[in-house]
């Protein structure tokens, strides 16, 4: 039934390790819905353990992560489930999809072709991407915060396609039909770069027009129905390395709660600011693989030495995404928690004076 | 109108850590065993799954009063204020209006 696979030894540091990497790619979740989890299964596989067992144990954290996340941001009134679930069915469509094109190019070029089509996916989307909502944070932070739907969004919505279905929470009335390609798209990334959310998130803002807030929090249910499915598929195989996931869900719970906290102490924009900041990053720290798998594919000829330095320059930069991106979040709590006590002394009731004559 | 300081759920955070230490020791000391069970494959693809929800309950609970104790809580926002709103009028829409029946 399953295959064998090699379980480590944990000790310590690495307990501790994994509990704060858990801890910071939670807080990131918790914030922008998703974009936590893809240091994790590198983490893993830097510590030995074999790249399955990272995949299915990470896999094995995310979704109870998101349950949790998405309970406390629904109870901050951010959570639209109907949109969540809608998109959760099309994404698990598009996992498929996605899927089958990794194999098809698995048996076509190969490990390293399959790797390449990955980091060049990673680059491509997220340079766009990215680079569209960091353009867009920047443009609501210069008009103090305000969001406004998109263009694209306000069209799309215009057009009576039925059914027709109307989101409560996002507050939002679309054609079924216009939030199935963003589905699909999202289940096919998260099939390819295991991050979903990257395109789910972006894509309920500007192609559905739901703020930046609700994208974020319906992400998380959409990320705990996908999760929830490819947990049950790697535990039917026996991949999965209880221990791991269990250590990583123990920091992860403090961060995902932390994360959903500091989604009320900050400008709706700043959910946008921290997305495009990691996305960036992420496809910079992607790019620099693309030679290693360039190299093996026999396409250009490089020093392994070389490749070795960009490899690890790679890592390195994918790590400091996720702390760029969590020290982006707690200076916003931080913040937001100070602006809130100031408010508080400015508006308390005066202290009575006492007679004392 | 003055806030009232709300109560830290301290106890709520022992129990719950209590309970979550409890949870972690046990997997670590029979951590063996587990892992011959859970690592089947199969329909004992249950065992891990069931656990996971269990620990997200109690850790979860545990990490969520954690914060409320050291004092990190969310402000009320806008969308919440939204939906208590829409709450309170769809109870006042739901309240059976008063009839006056004639029987003639």
């Amino acid at each position: 039934m399953h295959e064998v696979a090699n379980f480590i030894d944990l000790n310590l540091i690495m307990i501790i390790y994994l509990f704060l990497v858990g801890f910071v790619g939670g807080l990131v979740s918790g914030f922008i819905g998703s974009g936590g989890a893809f240091v994790l299964t590198p983490g893993m596989m830097s510590l030995g353990v074999p790249g399955a067992v990272a995949v299915a144990s990470n896999m094995c954290h995310k979704f109870p992560k998101a349950l949790v996340g998405a309970i406390k941001r629904y109870k901050y009134g951010q959570v639209d489930i109907k949109l969540g679930l809608i998109m959760a069915v099309s994404a698990t469509v598009g996992v498929q999809i996605g899927i089958q094109i990794q194999h098809a190019i698995l048996a076509r070029w190969g490990q390293s072709g399959s790797n390449l089509y990955v980091s060049l996916a990673f680059v491509l989307i997220l340079v766009t991407v990215g680079g569209y909502v960091f353009r867009d944070a920047r443009k609501c932070a210069r008009s103090g915060g305000v969001e406004v739907v998109s263009a694209l969004a306000k069209k799309l919505q215009k057009i009576h396609l039925p059914p027709m279905i109307y989101f409560k929470t996002a507050d939002v009335k679309i054609s079924l039909w216009l939030t199935i390609p963003v589905g699909l798209a999202t289940g096919m990334l998260a099939a390819t770069i295991a991050v979903g959310g990257f395109i789910g998130v972006p894509g309920m803002i500007y192609v559905i027009g739901t703020s930046s807030l609700i994208a974020s929090a319906s992400e998380l249910v959409i990320a705990f129905v996908m999760g929830l499915g490819g947990s049950i598929n790697w535990g039917f195989h026996g991949l999965i390395d209880i221990r791991l996931t269990l250590i990583i869900l123990a920091g992860s719970l403090f961060g995902v709660q932390l994360g959903a906290i500091g989604t009320t102490y900050v400008k709706d924009h700043m959910i946008k600011v921290v997305m495009g900041t990691i996305m960036l990053m992420v496809a910079v720290s992607r790019a620099l693989a693309i030679p290693k798998y360039l190299n093996e594919l026999d396409v250009i000829q490089m020093d392994p030495a070389v490749i070795s330095l960009m490899t690890q320059t790679s890592f390195v930069i994918m790590v400091t995404a996720l702390l760029v991106g969590t020290v982006i979040i707690l200076v916003g709590i931080w913040k937001g928690r100070k602006a809130e006590k100031k408010d508080r002394l400015l508006h308390a009731p005066p202290i009575p004076e006492t007679a004392s004559h | 109108m003055t806030q009232v300081p709300k109560k830290k759920p301290t106890a709520k955070m022992l129990l719950f850590g209590g309970l979550s230490v409890i949870l972690y020791t046990t997997l670590f000391l029979k951590s063996e065993t587990v892992m011959q069970f859970f690592t089947r494959g199969g329909i004992y693809a249950a065992l891990p799954i069931a656990t996971v929800f269990l620990f997200s309950y109690i850790h979860g609970s545990f990490a969520g009063n954690f914060w409320s104790v050291v004092g990190i809580e969310a402000q009320k926002t806008r969308l919440q204020e939204k939906m208590e709103q829409q709450k309170s009028r769809a109870r006042r829409t739901e309240r059976p209006r008063p009839r006056l029946r004639a029987h003639t």
